[in-house]
C-alpha cells in the first residue's frame, strides 16, 4: 500500500527578529541591524537584516566579529516578549487553515495542508494566502518551502529567500537531494558534515550510493534518517505539540572562568533557572546534563541519568559537582557552562512530596 | 417519673448534648438520652461510647425515676413546642409521655439500666482554669490533628500536664502546632494523655470564651471536664505520641518577620493557583524580600511579593499553603515571625506577642 502524497508546507519569518525591529522603529529601515548580545561582551548575533546579511554577518556569529565586519552596524538587545507576541498572531493565521501545525520555534513551523479545503487543492495558492495574510496583519514578510514532506519543504523555503515561494514536487525530490551538498542538508551538522566529507559524501548523490548497513556502522541509529533524505523520503509527521525532549539553560562568561568554586556558583545558579523552568510546564527529567565550552571552543557534555528525577536545582547541584569532577576544569580555563535535563516526563501530583517530622 | 420543666429549660441542654449521639448506632440504645430525675434535678446523658456528655437542669420534680427516651426526636419535640411553653415528662408502662398545652407525645423507651455510663474515672489530680482559656489552647491547635490516620495516636490531641503548666499538641505528621496554658495549673504530677478527635472537636463546641471555672481531670484511661451545668467524658486513645519537642526546630539566623495578615492575604491569593490537592506554594527568601509562587497543572501561575524583615541567607522552600494558613489564622499578632533552616527542614511560626503558641510546618518539594 503506498502512503497518500502529503502537502506539507514550511514557513520562515525572514529576518524575523531584525525585521520586527525595522517595522517597529522606520529609523531602522534599509540599516544593517543586528539582534542579540552586545559586541562589548561575548555575545552572539541572533538575526541579523539583510542589510547586515551583506557584510557577512549570519546568525550565532560573535557580535564582536559582526562589528568588525560592519563596523555601522546597529546593535539591538532582542525584545521576546514582542516576538513571541507576534509569533503567537502567525500561528493563529496558520490554524486558520489546518489544526496541524508544528512550531519549530518562534519564526518557523511546518503545516500539513494536505485536508485543507478549498484553493483548488493546491498547497502553493494555501502558501501565497498565508504569506500575503502575514503581510497584510503583521507587516513582516515569510519565506514558504512546498513539498510532499518535512524535509523537502523546509529546504525548498530556503532557496528563495527573502518573500520566496518554492515548490519541490513529488517525483523532483530525489533529483533535488542528488544534487544538493550534504552540508545544506537540514539534519546534517558540521560535525556529520565533516565526517561525509571524509568519506567521500559530498552530495546527495554521493550519499544514495551508501547501502543502509553500511550508513549504519557510521552513523548508527541517525543512518536510517539519512539514507531515507538521501532519497527524497522524509516519513516524519507534522507533529502539532511538539514534544519539548529537554530543558536547559548555559551561559556564556564575559570572561573564562578558571576556578571550580566560580564555576560552581554559575551552576548554581544555570540549575535554578532550569528548576524553575521545569516548575513553569510541570515538568522533571530523569537525565542531567553538563556542558562544558573550554576557552579554545572545544565542547564536552558530561550526563547522569538517575533514578529518582531531577526537579530542583538541590536535586542538580550535587550531581553537578560530581559531574564537574569528570571534566578538565580547573586545569583549563572554560568560557561557557551549561545545565540540561532531558527525559522529560510530566511531575505528577503524587511527584509533589510533602515532607513529614522525623521522630 | 413526673416532672415539669420550662421548655427553653430543657432544650438548651439537650442540644448540648445531642452532638455525640451518632446518626447510625451500634447499639440501639445509643440513639436514646438517658433521663435521670431526682433531687438534683433532671439529668441528662448521651454517648457514643467514646465520648459521654452530662447536662443538667432545673425543674418541678413531682416524683423521681429514669428512663432512656430517642435523643433526636426529643430534640425535635421539644424545638417545635411554643417558647415558654411548660413540658411536662411522664412515663405510662413502656412509653415516655411528653405534653405541652394542646400537645401530647408518647416515645418508645428502653430501660435506662441498658444505657452505658462512665460514672467513675479512677483516680485525677483536679485543675481548675478559666473556660476560655482551655477553649482557646484547643482551639489553636486542634487542627493539626491526624484524620483517621493509621498512626492511630496521631488522631488526637496531646494534653501534657505538668506541675506548672498545662500543653496542648496536634500533629499529623506534616505540621504541628504546640500551645501551653501557664499560670493558673498546679499539680503534683506529670501527666500526658490523648484525647480523640471526635472528643476534641465536642468540647470545643460545648466550651465558650468565658472566665467560667472549668475542672479538668485526667486519669489513665479518661478525661474529664466538668462545667457548670455539663460534664464531658472521653476515653483517651491508648498509644504513645511521639517525641514532639524533637521536631521542633532550633531557628537562629533564617529568621523572617511579616505583617501577618498580609502574608495570609497573600498566601490566600497564591493558593488559588496551586494544586489543589496538594497546594503547594514556593517561597523564595531574599534580603528583606519574600516572593511567593505557586503553579498548578494548569500550568497557570500566581506570583506575589511581600517587603518582610530578612537578614539571613537566600532560601527557597515549598510549602503547603494550608498549613501555614490554618497557623496564621490561629495568632492574633500584628506580625508573625517565621524561622527556617532549609528546604528540607521544619520550619517554625510564632505569634510575636504571645509566646505560648508555634507552629512546625515542614515543607513540600515541589
Amino acid at each position: 500500500m503506498t502512503e497518500p502524497i502529503r502537502k506539507i508546507i514550511h514557513i520562515d519569518m525572514d529576518a524575523f527578529y531584525a525585521a520586527v525591529e525595522q517595522r517597529d522603529n522606520p529609523e531602522l529601515r534599509g540599516l544593517p541591524v543586528v539582534v542579540g548580545g552586545s559586541p562589548e561582551g561575548r555575545g552572539v548575533v541572533a538575526t541579523c537584516s539583510y542589510e547586515a546579511r551583506r557584510f557577512g554577518i549570519h546568525s550565532a556569529m560573535p557580535s564582536a566579529r559582526a562589528v568588525r565586519l560592519c563596523p555601522d552596524a546597529v546593535f539591538i538587545r532582542p525584545r521576546f516578549e514582542v516576538y513571541r507576541a507576534v509569533s503567537r498572531r502567525i500561528q493563529a493565521i496558520f490554524r486558520d487553515y489546518t489544526e496541524l501545525v508544528e512550531p519549530l520555534s518562534l519564526d518557523e513551523a511546518y503545516l500539513d495542508v494536505t485536508e485543507t479545503p478549498g484553493f483548488r487543492g493546491s498547497a502553493t495558492l494555501i502558501a501565497r494566502d498565508i504569506k500575503r495574510r502575514i503581510r497584510d496583519e503583521t507587516g513582516l514578510v515569510a519565506s514558504a518551502g512546498v513539498s510532499y514532506n518535512k524535509f523537502l519543504a523546509k529546504q525548498a523555503s530556503d532557496l528563495d529567500k527573502p518573500d520566496g515561494l518554492y515548490l519541490i514536487r513529488p517525483g523532483e525530490g530525489a533529483a533535488f537531494v542528488a544534487a544538493l551538498p550534504v552540508g545544506r542538508f537540514h539534519g546534517v551538522g558540521k560535525a556529520t558534515e565533516r565526517r561525509m566529507h571524509a568519506l567521500g559524501i559530498h552530495t546527495g548523490a554521493d550519499l544514495r550510493r551508501w547501502p543502509l548497513p553500511d550508513l549504519q556502522q557510521v552513523f548508527g541509529k541517525r543512518a536510517p534518517f539519512y539514507f531515507d533524505i538521501a532519497r527524497g523520503i522524509d516519513r516524519r509527521p507534522v507533529q502539532p505539540s511538539r514534544e519539548r525532549k529537554s530543558v536547559g539553560a548555559e551561559n556564556t562568561f564575559p570572561a573564562d572562568l578558571h576556578h571550580r568554586d566560580a564555576m560552581l556558583e554559575e551552576l548554581q545558579s544555570l540549575a535554578a533557572k532550569v528548576e524553575s523552568a521545569l516548575t513553569r510546564r510541570q515538568l522533571q527529567g530523569m537525565t542531567l546534563t553538563l556542558k562544558v565550552k573550554y576557552a579554545d571552543f572545544q565542547q564536552i557534555t558530561r550526563s547522569r541519568t538517575a533514578r529518582k528525577p531531577y526537579r530542583t536545582a538541590s536535586d542538580m547541584l550535587p550531581v553537578l559537582d560530581a559531574l564537574l569532577d569528570e571534566t578538565e576544569v580547573g586545569q583549563r580555563p572554560v568560557r561557557l557552562l551549561g545545565v540540561t535535563v532531558s527525559g522529560l516526563a510530566p511531575v505528577e501530583p503524587t511527584d509533589v512530596e510533602q515532607l513529614g517530622f522525623s521522630w | 417519673m413526673n416532672i415539669e420543666i420550662q421548655r427553653e429549660a430543657l432544650l438548651r441542654p439537650l442540644q448540648a448534648v445531642i452532638g455525640v449521639v451518632e446518626r447510625r448506632q451500634t447499639l440501639p440504645v445509643l440513639a436514646n438520652a438517658l433521663l435521670v430525675a431526682g433531687d438534683e434535678g433532671l439529668s441528662m446523658t448521651t454517648t457514643d461510647l467514646e465520648v459521654e456528655l452530662v447536662a443538667r437542669t432545673e425543674g418541678q420534680i413531682h416524683e423521681g425515676g429514669q428512663i432512656t427516651v430517642p435523643a433526636r426526636k426529643l430534640v425535635d419535640i421539644v424545638r417545635n413546642l411554643p417558647e415558654g411553653a411548660t413540658v411536662r415528662l411522664t412515663l405510662d408502662q413502656d412509653r415516655a409521655v411528653v405534653s405541652a398545652e394542646r400537645s401530647r407525645f408518647t416515645l418508645a423507651t428502653l430501660p435506662a439500666t441498658e444505657f452505658p455510663t462512665v460514672e467513675d474515672i479512677g483516680e485525677t489530680e483536679p485543675v481548675l482554669l478559666p473556660q476560655g482559656h482551655l477553649r482557646e489552647l484547643i482551639d489553636k491547635t486542634h487542627f493539626s490533628m491526624a484524620v483517621q490516620d493509621v498512626r492511630y495516636y496521631l488522631n488526637g490531641l496531646l494534653l501534657e500536664l505538668d506541675p506548672e503548666r498545662l500543653r496542648a499538641v496536634a500533629t499529623d505528621g506534616h505540621r504541628l502546632a504546640l500551645g501551653e496554658l501557664s499560670g493558673n495549673v498546679q499539680v503534683q504530677n506529670s501527666q500526658q494523655v490523648i484525647v480523640p478527635r471526635k472528643g476534641v472537636q465536642e468540647l470545643l463546641r460545648l466550651l465558650d470564651d468565658s472566665d467560667d471555672q472549668v475542672r479538668l481531670e485526667l486519669s489513665s484511661n479518661h478525661i474529664r471536664v466538668t462545667l457548670p451545668e455539663l460534664r464531658f467524658t472521653s476515653k483517651l486513645i491508648d498509644g504513645r505520641f511521639p517525641d514532639y519537642q524533637r521536631v521542633i526546630p532550633n531557628v537562629e539566623g533564617n529568621v523572617m518577620l511579616a505583617d501577618r495578615e498580609t502574608l495570609r492575604q497573600a498566601l490566600v491569593r497564591a493558593s488559588i493557583l496551586s494544586n489543589e490537592k496538594y497546594r503547594g506554594v514556593r517561597f523564595t527568601l531574599d534580603k528583606d524580600s519574600l516572593k511567593i509562587q505557586s503553579n498548578n497543572p494548569e500550568q497557570e501561575q500566581a506570583d506575589e511579593e511581600l517587603a518582610v524583615d530578612y537578614a539571613g541567607t537566600p532560601l527557597e522552600v515549598g510549602f503547603n499553603a494550608s498549613y501555614l494558613l490554618d497557623a496564621l489564622g490561629a495568632m492574633q499578632s500584628e506580625q508573625v515571625r517565621m524561622g527556617l533552616v532549609d528546604a528540607n527542614s521544619s520550619c517554625l511560626l510564632q505569634d510575636t506577642e504571645n509566646a505560648g503558641y508555634s507552629y512546625v510546618v515542614m515543607p513540600m518539594r515541589l
